[in-house]
């Protein structure tokens, strides 16, 4: 691991555009490429969870737009 | 030339492609028979058989071949030989231990391409070529670069605009895919061979890799690979692997073996190429040269 | 790690005789060969470059089409009480098509039966008509892929027969060049119609409004991050009408910032995963999430435990039971549970295994419970109320084509 990487990520909650990082070149992106890897997850497991929390929890977002409401008593 | 060998093309009809692809296996198995080292009746063994005797007049296919291999012992200063094969008599790669150095040396005294002699063509007479007694040459590092070049040729000649053709890993691609994506091809980690390391995506041209683990024992803790310094008689130590992306498979193949012989200064020579390349070095690291963003 | 090479470096047969390296160029000398300078194409030299492309992928529709059913199980419960059951099986479906593009659809059927949680026992009278619903909802999404970017259309729709909702998002992302960065937006819309069992919310009407942006970044080859904002504006009826006493703002604001890490470890081929979404509304809940996953295959299976802890601060209007003195209509109230100050724990496991041709199964178990001493960082303590609990589980079978 690089030392640059916790600066990085500091910069990255921040919000700010990383150019400055290493930029990582296609052929380096195999591990990228695996499933663990995504943010997508899987679609049935994620919409039910995140189902429950919103309505135990009262929390809610972050994840993406649409998907409607319920009346989750 | 035994290796793996694979085809894809995308052709307008099933008749289209299998004509392309009669015309590819026609054309690898022309070159394989007339360079082959195993045939007797190849134009190689031709010539070596003659080593020590007359010239041997040349095809200005066989002639064309032989002045490429003048060009890269030239551009290599000597380190790319095709000189060098005889070197194969005491490195037996089965065999799992180094020679001797006196087995070396002996070798050693028959390998020089500048001791060859070549006459030029002209009106009289056909190009030519006379080996010292003893030695021998052969077209590894550029055969198989060579054929993937013209097999691809024979394919566009059949009216193929989308596909590639790829020789034991020598890939030369005819055209890229029929939406026009390219192809995405992966490079094999050099430790790990059920593994890609890389990939890159290539639309055309050549494509070619060199590397310590194509043949090579483990003797006391260190690697022998089947690069051999034609100066020296010893496998070259540096890179795990170079792979260079060239217009042409010939090319992208002698200059990726070229950078393999230059040992640690192969970073050095590839960046004085200008092709685009990438390079895993001796612990395993990766260095690429990157394109203007 | 090298010892000094001497073989390599003792040139024996007349070093006299190497040739300076020529300059000569390996690509004039093959265009010599015969046949091979007619393979190149004239625009060569100009897209020499463009050999070793730089745009690392483009954006592509997946390249097989899936299908997933999943059956959900869930069960809360406080002490002595057991509360709600909810039996889910689920349909989904993802496949791409004309080449460019992909479809989505989800469909989720909830049988709902029991009790949501009841803190007042003056109302456990009312509420004794319990809970059983239905609730079917589906959705359907047409996603377009370009170059580097992707444009995405849902229509979402969910009924039960106290509540309908309809929703249309849209997103889009974008990413660079290099395909080290990808940026997010989206909006989405939704207009639910409430009809409560009890009469009491009769021809209700919410309207939301919702919108993203979000960056994904690549940091190394083994790590990548995402960090989105959401906000979401809300216009109508809140309130719960089946709590006696339940007067909620008609609108609330939200907003949600979530940063998610995945980190590759080579030596194990196992991946971390780490989240953290902090949560802030008009009704004055704030709320962070952390959550903790290990990713770990082993042969054909993947095993992935995980850790979530989840605080939140009471809403401005939630007032712990009993009824509050000195209460003035017409101000918003509420003491339902979820809107108190409390901390949870999920922990969970879940077990993954894929099949020849394609086939996948999954079963995930997950334990939840949520306290008011668990609650951290925001505002007050409410008062202790009983711990609620919950187990969850799904169990899944899918297949790629």
């Amino acid at each position: 691991m690089r030392l640059a990487k916790p600066t990085c990520l500091v910069i990255t909650l921040a919000l700010s555009l990383l150019s400055g990082c290493a930029a990582v070149p296609a052929w380096e992106k195999g591990n990228l490429a695996k499933p663990s890897m995504t943010f997508n997850g899987d679609p049935l497991d994620e919409r039910f969870t995140q189902h429950i929390y919103t309505s135990k929890e009262n929390a809610s977002g972050g994840y993406g737009v649409g998907g409607g409401g319920c009346g989750c008593n | 030339m035994a290796s793996p060998a694979e085809v894809r093309i995308d052709a307008a009809s099933e008749g289209a492609a299998q004509h392309a692809f009669g015309a590819i296996q026609r054309e690898v198995e022309r070159i394989e028979t007339k360079y082959s080292r195993y045939r007797p009746d190849s134009v190689l063994s031709d010539i070596n058989r003659n080593a020590g005797g007359d010239p041997v007049a040349l095809d200005e296919e066989t002639a064309a071949l032989l002045d490429y291999a003048a060009a890269c012992w030239s551009q290599s200063g000597g380190l790319f030989d095709i000189t060098s094969g005889v070197l194969r008599s005491v490195w037996d790669f089965k065999r799992n231990r180094p020679p001797r150095p006196e087995e070396v040396d002996a070798v050693l005294a028959r390998i020089g391409w500048q001791r060859v002699r070549r006459g030029a063509r002209s009106s009289a007479s056909p190009a030519s070529i006379a080996l010292e007694a003893g030695m021998e040459i052969d077209f590894g590092g550029i055969g198989k670069e060579y054929a993937a070049d013209r097999a691809m040729a024979a394919a566009v000649d059949a009216g193929i605009r989308h596909g590639f053709v790829n020789l034991g890993g020598d890939i030369r691609v005819i055209g890229p895919q029929a939406d026009g994506r390219p192809w995405r091809i992966g490079i094999v980690h050099p430790r790990d061979p059920e593994r890609t390391i890389a990939h890159l995506e290539l639309g055309e041209g050549g494509l070619a890799t060199s590397g310590d683990y194509e043949r090579f024992f483990e003797f006391e803790g260190r690697r022998y690979c089947h690069l051999l310094n034609p100066r020296t008689g010893w496998p070259v130590d540096g890179p795990q692997s170079v792979s260079v992306v060239a217009p042409l498979c010939t090319v992208a193949g002698s200059c990726a073996t070229i950078a393999m012989l230059h040992g640690d200064g192969a970073d050095a020579y590839l960046r004085e190429q200008g092709f685009a390349y990438l390079l895993i070095d001796r612990d395993g690291k990766i260095l690429q040269e990157s394109l203007p963003r | 790690m090298h010892e000094k090479r001497e073989m390599n470096d003792r040139p024996r047969n007349g070093a006299g005789d190497a040739p300076p390296p020529d300059k000569i160029s390996l690509l004039s000398a093959a265009l010599a060969l015969p046949g091979l300078a007619a393979t190149l194409l004239s625009t060569v030299a100009a897209t020499l470059p463009a050999l070793l492309s730089s745009a690392a992928q483009a954006e592509e529709p997946p390249d097989h089409s899936a299908i997933d059913l999943k059956y959900l199980y869930y069960h809360d419960y406080q002490p002595g009480e057991g509360r709600m059951r909810i039996s889910a099986p689920s349909f989904h479906l993802l496949a791409p098509f004309a080449d460019r593009w992909s479809v989505e659809t989800a469909i989720v059927v909830d049988a709902i039966s029991g009790a949501s949680p009841l803190f007042h026992d003056t109302l456990s009278g009312a509420s004794g008509l319990g809970v059983n619903d239905l609730r079917k909802a589906g959705d359907v999404k047409l996603t377009r892929y370009f170059d580097r970017g992707a444009v995405g259309m849902q229509f979402a729709y969910s009924t039960e027969h106290d509540y309908v909702s309809r929703a249309l998002s849209v997103d889009a992302r974008l990413s660079t060049p290099d395909n080290n960065t990808t940026f997010t937006a989206g909006a989405g819309h939704a207009e639910d119609d409430i009809d409560s069992v009890n009469l009491v919310a009769r021809g209700q009407h919410k309207r939301t409004t919702d919108l993203l942006a979000g960056v994904t970044q690549v940091l190394t080859p083994n790590d990548i991050i995402q960090s989105n904002l959401t906000y979401s504006i809300g216009h109508g009826y809140y309130s719960d009408p089946y709590k006696a006493i339940d007067v909620r703002p008609d609108h609330r604001d939200q907003f949600a910032w979530l940063t998610r890490w995945n980190h590759y470890v080579d030596a194990v081929d196992g991946t971390l995963r780490l989240s953290a979404r902090y949560y802030h509304d008009t009704f004055g809940i704030r709320a962070l999430a952390l959550l903790t996953e290990w990713v770990q295959p082993v042969a054909s299976w993947t095993i992935t435990p995980s850790l979530r802890y989840y605080t939140q601060g009471a809403s401005d209007f939630y007032r712990d039971p009993p009824f509050p003195q000195g209460f003035r209509i017409g101000e918003p109230y509420s003491a339902d549970q979820r809107l108190s100050a409390f901390g949870a724990i999920t922990a969970g496991v879940k077990l993954a295994k894929s099949f020849a041709g394609g086939w996948r199964a999954d079963f995930k178990a997950e334990y939840y419970e949520q306290r008011n001493d668990w609650h951290h960082l925001f505002g007050s303590d409410s008062k202790p109320l009983k711990p609620f609990k919950a187990q969850f589980y799904q169990v899944g079978l899918g297949k790629d084509f």
